[in-house]
């Protein structure tokens, strides 16, 4: 039973991808239906397989070679994160309808954005690691193709390669893992290295362990390869909600939670696993408060949640990094919905122009700001609970104090930034002639569920706990009621001080007016956190060096046939001189 | 049939047949100048050496035996590599065959144009059997002949001359190289037989020169870098078809041929594998960064080619020099999996090229910004390009990643520092890649097509069915690669032979 929906989780969205692209662009009312029912049917799918996350049960592909046998094998892990792709892939697919209406070349976005969904799942249920690498790759090759959806704005164009170069950059750090996994095993298993970590010697392993921070760190937008975020957004919306916040940038914090058992042991591993998170989130948090663009707001929040999720994985608290992860997931994905219905209402992103939207679209500022108060990390919503078990693992296993107050203040600045946020766009006075309406019923459709979870999935904490602990023995997660883990979190003291911090950022932006004093003090930090800290300027620097190198080389092509012998002969000579030497390998 | 019969006939085929198509179809098209006769004996002709070569083909991967047999003086040895090199250069060249068809239809010579395919894909055939150094010399420099006229193949055009010219004149320069070289060895182990040279070839300082002359020789066909500047312009300015048999085998076909002359001097120095290397790192620079700011298509892909020429060197290297098969595998599964990639790009952009400027008559090259929006106008031929240059980039689920990744693997288990630096660099110039082929995807699928692209003439089916049989070739490859392992384990096995055995 569990085999064939293993199968059909993976391979329905693939398949509704194919008949999307083949539907062909004259018939937009059946790619809409298809998309919707493939996804819908995926994310069943994926709901359905959730109870065989106790079970463990293995779909092999025999391939054999160098490519190892492709296995997939659920455990909670997996199986959770599955379903967290389909089905709020499916309430994205559903969001497009409305959004994408009207839109030219539909049958390139569904197939992408199914073809995504199919191999977001596979990412998470296979346990082979060149099979990950591959739907590593495709995640970031659907990115790619969805931010640059629209090929006629240079903006988008650039936003997509940006995207892909970066990602796979830092790719580079997960394929010398998954090479040197097989150089010492013969094979991609990552069950048996999580399982027994002396499978591979120390300085291998250490290898594999920092690539895979690398490769994570460029996935899930954090530092120092958080600059490709931003401009990702020039995607439509929906796939900001769904690849850029809810799914695709979690494959990072996925990737250190999946090895955390075999990495943990790797002296520095740790401490730089928990350095990268809390600069991440420091930096993006910073950024969120002095940006204008609604949706780069978000993307920054979403930079600085998963700075959360990943320093939460460093200091050791997998289940709260986890459990983060699907609370983010879910109020993220909302605010992205919600901004999206915001922005295709009005016509811009810019939220200065914004301001006392609520009254034309009530709905749409309801459930904005039941996101808002979650990702603010207010009781009692699902944010709150995940982030408080954050800052609690930040307190254990001696973990360095400072660094949890650097944390404890980015959930300050989160609250700041969220209330300005939803204040400029929602209330106050209108600051331009902008034409607003009520979202549309295929976009309600899609955020009531997700403003549902919102208000609701710190319910689950036990039973997925319970599902965690059991399929994952190497992992340190125990199982807990959820009622043990609510008291828990309430009367931990660091509950008490993370909501007066948050109250205080809350109070800063109320009473922000009386607070110009610092403004001078401040304007430096402002300055260099609308510039991303000089991270842009690094990244311009290598492509201007790159492109100045490649024109520069141009002039070795002279076309002059006597330059073209000239080097033969030179190449001779060198060649001689060389073996002369007797030159082999080291 | 007899296999060694079939494999005779696999050899001679082509060789024999192109005089007999170039006359049939001179004397068919002067009574009906409509008539294009030629073309489809070509095909016929390469449909039925397909059978021969699938006969011995079988027969040699079920025994492992190697098929040997001799006419005369010419002596042919099927091994691995020679059934590689066959089956890839058969399979494209039938592709391109079929492709070429409405191409050159309205050129005057275009029985001479099937006639010299035939024969350089006979000749190629003939290249990886060669059992001994005269012979290999032979198929090379016949090779060679048919490449020059077809890299020339639009006379009236000054452009094409030029790069005529330039490649006759390396080219020629590298024969020469190489006849020195097998002047040494034959002067100092009496043989030009590959077997016994293997065994009598032992280290001397000649004997060191004359591999040198090999590699430079043979290296100016097979585009390492610096010897590769006439390839940018033969590429780019010969047929389309012609492109694409160019990148996708005929530069294999010269790094074959380096091989197997490598390989009997293997006792001489440890150095040859490590040499091979070296290319590949600059060869895999080199062509990113000169492909980096192209603005002509094919000349872009051109360049391409010297990259991953670089892959395959660092697979075929790892070989050489510490035996890693898979490794060797790699390399020769990234000789297939370029020549659908590659010989894939340069068709599209071929059809890109004749549908928006051959068919109005004029010769301008294809430049990027002819793609912008194409895919309004040519869906299929816009989808194959970006299959073929996502899939060079490196993309899964397409053949490049996978081939690739066995190159990777292959380096990483050798457990060099070396090698494994190198592949990391690899790596890195994948990503490098990246940066020239992702624009050109997104060109071609802007909402808002250019006036050319409105403007162009309908693709011929006959060119479009090639190109779906390469997409989707790409694309099964990716997903299921181990579907080409019966091609590339003996390959790899024979080239370990050829350098340890």
């Amino acid at each position: 039973m569990a085999e064939p929906l293993i199968l059909l989780t993976v391979g329905l969205p693939w398949l509704g991808a194919l008949l999307c692209w083949a539907a062909g662009d004259r018939h937009p009312r059946l790619q809409h239906t298809l998309a919707v029912s493939f996804s819908v049917a995926a994310g069943i799918a994926a709901l359905l397989l959730i109870p065989f996350g106790y079970e463990r049960p293995l779909v092999t592909l025999p391939i054999g070679g160098a490519f190892g046998d492709f296995t997939f094998s659920p455990d909670g892990l997996g199986v959770f994160l599955a379903a967290v792709a389909t089905v709020i892939g499916s309430l994205a697919v559903i969001f497009s309808v409305d959004y994408m209406r009207g839109e030219a070349q539909l049958g390139r976005y569904y197939a992408f954005v199914l073809f995504f969904i199919g191999a977001m799942v596979g990412l998470v249920l296979t346990t082979n690691l060149l099979l990950m690498f591959v739907f590593w790759e495709i995640t970031a090759l659907t990115s790619y193709a969805l931010i640059s959806f629209h090929n006629d704005d240079p903006k988008a164009v650039a936003g997509g390669i940006k995207a892909l170069i970066i990602t796979q950059f830092g790719g580079l750090g997960l394929l010398i893992g998954a090479l040197v996994l097989f150089a010492h095993t013969g094979s991609y298993d990552i069950l048996a290295v999580i399982a027994n970590p002396g499978l591979l010697p120390a300085g291998a392993l250490a290898w594999m362990a920092f690539g895979c921070l690398a490769a994570a760190a460029a996935k899930s937008a954090q530092f120092p390869f958080q600059t490709w975020l931003p401009d990702a957004m020039e995607a439509p919306t929906p796939i900001s909600a769904l690849i850029h916040a809810a799914t695709m940038v979690n494959a990072g914090v996925y990737l250190l939670a999946r090895f955390f058992p075999a990495f943990e042991g790797v002296p520095g591993w740790r401490e730089a696993v928990m350095a990268v998170g809390m600069l991440s989130a420091l930096l993006a948090a910073v950024m969120a408060i002095v940006a204008t663009d609604l949706k780069r707001v978000l993307a920054y929040s979403t930079v600085s949640q998963l700075g959360y999720m990943v320093y939460a994985v460093g200091a050791g608290g997998v289940f709260a990094a986890q459990f983060h992860l699907l609370s983010h997931s879910v109020f993220k994905a909302l605010l992205f919905l919600g901004a999206g219905a915001v922005i295709h209402s009005v016509g811009t992103r810019d939220m200065r122009q914004m301001g006392g939207l609520g009254k034309k679209m009530p709905f749409v500022r309801l459930v904005f700001v039941i996101g808002a108060l979650a990702l603010a990390g207010l009781p009692v919503l699902n944010g709150f609970w995940s982030k408080e078990l954050i800052l609690e693992a930040g307190l254990e296993h001696g973990n360095p104090l400072w660094m949890l107050i650097v944390m404890l203040v980015v959930s300050g600045l989160t609250a700041f930034y969220t209330f300005r946020m939803v204040w400029l766009v929602f209330y106050g006075q209108q600051r331009a002639e902008l034409h607003a309406h009520e979202a549309g019923t295929a976009m309600k459709v899609a955020l009531a569920p997700l403003a549902f979870g919102t208000l609701t999935t710190w319910l689950l904490a036990g039973s997925f706990s319970r599902l965690l602990s059991e399929s994952l023995p190497a992992h340190p997660i125990s199982a807990h009621s959820t009622g043990e883990i609510l008291l828990e979190v309430l009367t931990a003291p660091v509950t008490l001080i993370a909501v007066l911090v948050i109250g205080l950022g809350l109070a800063a932006w109320w009473q922000r007016d009386r607070l110009t004093g610092f403004a001078p003090a401040l304007a430096g930090i402002g300055k260099a956190a609308a510039n991303s800290f000089g991270f842009e300027a690094v990244n311009r620097a290598v492509v201007v060096v790159m492109e100045d190198s490649a024109e520069k080389l141009r002039s070795t092509q002279t076309g002059m046939l006597s330059w073209n012998v000239a080097s033969l002969l030179v190449a001779l000579i060198v060649v001689l001189a060389i073996l002369a030497l007797g030159v082999g390998l080291p | 049939m007899n296999p060694n019969n079939a494999f005779l006939l696999a050899v001679g085929l082509p060789v024999f047949a192109s005089p007999v198509i170039y006359l049939i179809g001179r004397i068919a098209t002067r009574k009906n100048p409509k008539v294009d006769l030629a073309r489809w004996l070509a095909l016929l002709t390469l449909l039925a050496d397909g059978y021969f070569l699938l006969i011995a083909g079988m027969e040699f991967i079920q025994t492992r035996h190697e098929l040997l047999i001799a006419v005369g003086a010419v002596s042919l040895r099927l091994d691995g590599i020679a059934l590689l090199l066959a089956a890839v250069v058969l399979a494209l060249g039938t592709l391109v065959t079929l492709f070429s068809g409405p191409a050159v239809a309205r050129d005057s010579g275009r029985e001479t144009y099937f006639a010299l395919l035939t024969a350089m894909i006979g000749t190629i055939i003939g290249l990886g059997a060669a059992d001994d150094l005269f012979n290999l010399w032979v198929w090379f420099e016949a090779m060679a002949l048919c490449s020059y006229v077809l890299v020339a193949f639009y006379r009236n055009e000054a452009a094409a001359l030029e790069a005529g010219v330039k490649y006759l004149v390396q080219s020629a320069l590298g024969t020469v190289l190489v006849l020195l070289a097998i002047g040494l060895v034959f002067a100092n182990t009496g043989s030009v037989d590959l077997d016994e040279i293997r065994i009598a070839a032992q280290p001397s300082g000649l004997m060191l020169a004359a591999g040198a002359l090999f590699i430079i020789g043979f290296g100016v066909k097979a585009a390492l870098v610096p010897l590769h500047t006439w390839l940018p312009d033969a590429h780019s300015q010969a047929p389309s078809g012609i492109s694409a048999m160019l990148s996708g085998v005929v530069i294999e076909a010269g790094l074959v041929a380096m091989l197997r002359a490598l390989g009997a001097l293997h006792l001489v120095t440890v150095s040859w594998g490590a040499l091979l290397l070296g290319f590949a790192a600059v060869n895999m620079l080199v062509g990113n960064l000169m492909a980096l700011r192209q603005t002509q298509v094919k000349r872009l892909l051109a360049y391409s080619s010297l990259s991953h020429m670089g892959y395959i060197l660092l697979g075929v290297g790892a070989g050489a020099v510490i035996g890693s098969e898979y490794s060797a595998a790699g390399g020769f599964f990234h000789i297939l999996t370029h020549a659908m990639m590659k010989g894939l790009a340069f068709l599209a952009a071929g059809a890109l090229l004749y549908s928006l400027h051959q068919a109005v008559g004029n010769h301008d090259p294809l430049v990027v910004d002819d793609l912008n929006g194409a895919s309004r106008k040519y869906p299929l031929t816009a989808f194959a390009f970006s299959v073929a240059v996502l899939g060079l980039g490196g993309l899964p689920p397409l053949a490049g990643f996978m081939s690739k990744w066995q190159i990777f693997v292959g380096g990483f288990q050798t457990g060099s520092a070396w090698i494994m630096a190198l592949v990391v660099f690899a790596a890195l110039n994948s990503v490098l890649s990246l940066g020239y082929y992702a624009p050109l995807v997104n060109r071609l699928y802007r909402c808002q097509p250019v006036r050319i692209v409105e403007q162009g003439k309908p693709i011929p089916v006959l060119m479009s069915l090639p190109m779906l049989i390469l997409s989707l070739g790409v694309v099964v490859l990716g997903i299921w690669p181990s579907l080409a392992d019966w091609l590339t384990g003996p390959a790899a096995q024979s080239l370990l032979m050829l350098f340890g055995g």
